[in-house]
């Protein structure tokens, strides 16, 4: 039975959601250089940087990496509350905290460009107030891996680092499509990536990031069933018999020992054969430079034994 | 509880206090003043980032027309002219409105545990920018987004729903009121709840709101919300006559010759209004229209011309304190720091109170 649904669905799923590297912009590196430049945000905002920006704001720790990432670390003068990576990157002065943007620090960081993060990580109003002063502000939200990577080369127009995000974004393109035609030829189990199991038991909602990414590692992801839905139900999960479980909450203290022990869990294929394994969440989970990073991790929490393309010589 | 007793008791007290009481309503007035003028000072001065007093001053005289020579960096006047400015205005004038609007409510419910949102305020406007959260279309009007416009909106239909339904029952009306008013906020709470499970990733969003705040402050949200109030509290201190005469209770106060039913629809009208002009400015802040007006009526005893007034002030002053508390190790929500600094206070000051207090 598991085999039917996994041949039925495996090679179906696998290919349309792979990520095809294609050129945003055809005259994307020449257009980089020059400033000043119009550019449209992930929230159809068309906003212009008249010259290369030399003090950059970045509201989320994705972004913070990006400019990192290209280079344009220098010129970053403030990040978010959460930013953890690279090491320099923590010691930026906060400009959002779990509250919202602090006005007065952004403010006070004198910024000629603000990366932001959309769908609600940075407050609407907070982004509505900074257009309000007059600082561009460009807001990034990828909804799909594709996206994240041209969200790499939105950033790095924007900073003035076109050439390198775009041979940034064709080495992860190429690494993530060579993992997920790989893992597209093996079994694909059922896989519970875990979000978060307090008070409610989080996971990936229908076509949600994570379960794409899930989907490139070769896992059948088990989804809340709904596109909006960010719990699901425990009944929904033992009906659904996660054959793998990802604890994308290890992060945050949660262990194979303590899932096992979950009353009502142990009815579960993962928990009955030990397939219950952690995996660093802000690399699968961050929308950032380290992605195909987070992919592999993904893979060989999914697939144990399994050679990565990219890591064979 | 007969009306009568209710009375006798209330008057016997005013009058053994009469002579106390009679400096005290300027000693509060010029020292709330006071502590406002501190407050919007203070809160102009400081912030999260350390701007020389000397700039804030050379910036502010500038705008106000007087030639001084450019000293600051571009963004020291940012956040002293387009930040801190607006915000403390804001504060000030949601503090008072919160103020009156409770006031306004207690002494109409004849309630001491009634606050502006007493009567489905609250729930109203929480669960109208829930939705507007959900709804993926962006407006922007004089800088209010859907969130504050269905704010208001989902206010002012709260208590327009509550003041309907009660008139229909055979219960005494300020019974139907509170009752009626506790049902319907109770459902629109539920439908928040609905809104909030449903709404993904705009969670944050909505709890935001709903912690309430003046980080989205600016000079044209203060410019069209501040007349709303202002216009609202005024025309509630004119008609604190008719408010007194309420406290004494229905027959009394139509036997004063107050149309009761007219008096008490219009000063519904008007607090509501004030309430949900300040609720979409700075979302659901507590506290300050619950113990405000206690404070002030345990000071200067229950008549609401005093109270009216005084409890303005004493808000404005009160909400511009707290609010600067509430910036200074980043953004804390201000009803944390209303709750946190107020609730001692008042707590002192109950166990101050003499026998005989009532709203």
């Amino acid at each position: 039975m598991a085999g039917l649904l996994l041949a039925a669905c495996a090679p179906g799923a696998t290919p349309s959601q792979s990520p095809q590297i294609q050129p945003t912009t055809g005259a994307g590196a020449s257009a980089a250089a020059a400033f000043p430049v119009t550019l449209i945000d992930d929230e159809g905002t068309a906003v212009t940087i008249k010259a290369q920006p030399q003090r950059i704001a970045s509201l989320s720790p994705a972004n913070t990496e990006t400019v990192f990432a290209l280079g344009a670390g220098d010129r970053l003068v403030g990040g978010s509350d959460y930013d953890d990576y690279p090491a320099e990157a923590a010691a930026l002065p906060d400009l959002v905290t779990f509250n919202g943007v602090v006005m007065e620090q952004l403010v006070a960081a004198a910024p000629d460009l603000v990366l932001a993060a959309g769908n609600g990580f940075n407050p609407p109003a907070d982004i509505a107030r900074i257009r309000e002063l007059g600082i561009p502000v460009v807001v990034l939200y990828p909804e799909d891996v594709p996206g994240v990577l041209r969200d790499i080369e939105l950033i790095g127009q924007a900073v003035g680092k076109g050439e390198a995000a775009e041979a940034m974004t064709s080495a992860m393109g190429e690494r993530i499509d060579a993992i997920s035609a790989a893992t597209a030829a093996v079994p694909q189990p059922r896989t519970f990536y875990e979000l978060g199991a307090e008070p409610e038991l989080y996971g990936p909602s229908d076509d949600s990031f994570v379960a794409d990414m899930v989907t490139l590692a070769g896992g059948e992801p088990i989804t809340t069933g709904s596109t909006t839905a960010a719990s699901l139900s425990l009944e929904r999960l033992v009906t659904e018999d996660p054959e793998v479980i990802v604890l994308g909450d290890a992060n945050y203290g949660t262990t194979a020992a303590q899932v096992a022990a979950r009353p009502g869990w142990n009815v579960m294929t993962a928990v009955k054969s030990g397939a219950i394994r952690p995996v660093d969440d802000k690399i699968v989970t961050r929308p950032g430079p380290r992605l195909a990073d987070g992919l592999a991790a993904l893979t060989l929490a999914i697939h144990p034994d399994f050679v990565l393309p990219s890591e064979a010589p | 509880m007969s009306a009568g007793a209710v009375t006798e008791g209330r008057s016997a007290v005013r009058l053994g206090r009469l002579d106390t009481l009679r400096h005290r309503p300027l000693l509060v007035g010029l020292g709330a003043l006071v502590a406002l003028a501190m407050a919007i000072v203070a809160g102009v001065a400081f912030g999260n980032i350390a701007v020389p007093i000397g700039d804030t001053i050379g910036i502010l005289a500038q705008h106000l027309g007087w030639p001084v020579a450019t000293s600051w960096p571009a963004s020291a006047e940012t956040i002293v002219f387009d930040l801190r400015l607006p915000r403390v205005m804001t504060a000030a004038v949601v503090g008072a409105g919160l103020a009156v609007a409770g006031t306004t409510f207690q002494g109409l419910l004849r309630n001491p545990l009634a606050d502006p949102y007493v009567l489905g305020t609250a729930s109203g406007a929480a669960l109208g920018a829930a939705i507007a959260v959900l709804i993926p279309v962006s407006v922007a009007w004089l800088g209010f987004g859907l969130v504050h416009l269905l704010a208001f909106s989902g206010a002012l239909i709260a208590v327009a729903v509550v003041w309907r339904l009660a008139r229909t029952t055979s219960l005494s009306s300020l019974t139907a009121l509170l009752l009626t008013g506790y049902a319907v906020g109770s459902l629109l709470a539920a439908g928040l709840s609905v809104a909030m499970y449903a709404s993904g990733a705009q969670l944050r969003q909505i709890v935001f709101y709903l912690l309430g705040g003046f980080s989205g402050a600016s000079w044209p949200q203060l410019v069209a919300a501040a007349p709303l109030v202002v216009v609202g509290s005024v025309l509630l201190l004119l008609r604190a006559r008719s408010l007194n005469a309420l406290l004494l209770g229905e027959e009394t106060a139509a036997n004063l010759g107050l149309n009761v039913r007219r008096e008490r629809a219009i000063l519904l009208c008007l607090a509501a209004l004030v309430t949900a002009a300040a609720v979409a400015v700075s979302g659901l802040i507590g506290f300050v229209g619950l113990i405000v007006p206690h404070v002030v009526r345990l000071v200067v005893g229950p008549n609401a011309r005093l109270v009216l007034p005084l409890s303005a002030l004493v808000g404005a002053a009160f909400l511009t304190f707290a609010d600067l508390v509430a910036r200074i190790p980043g953004e804390l929500p201000v009803g944390v720091v209303t709750a946190i600094v107020g609730a001692p206070f008042f707590l002192i000051i109950l166990r101050r109170a003499r026998a005989g207090y009532e709203v």
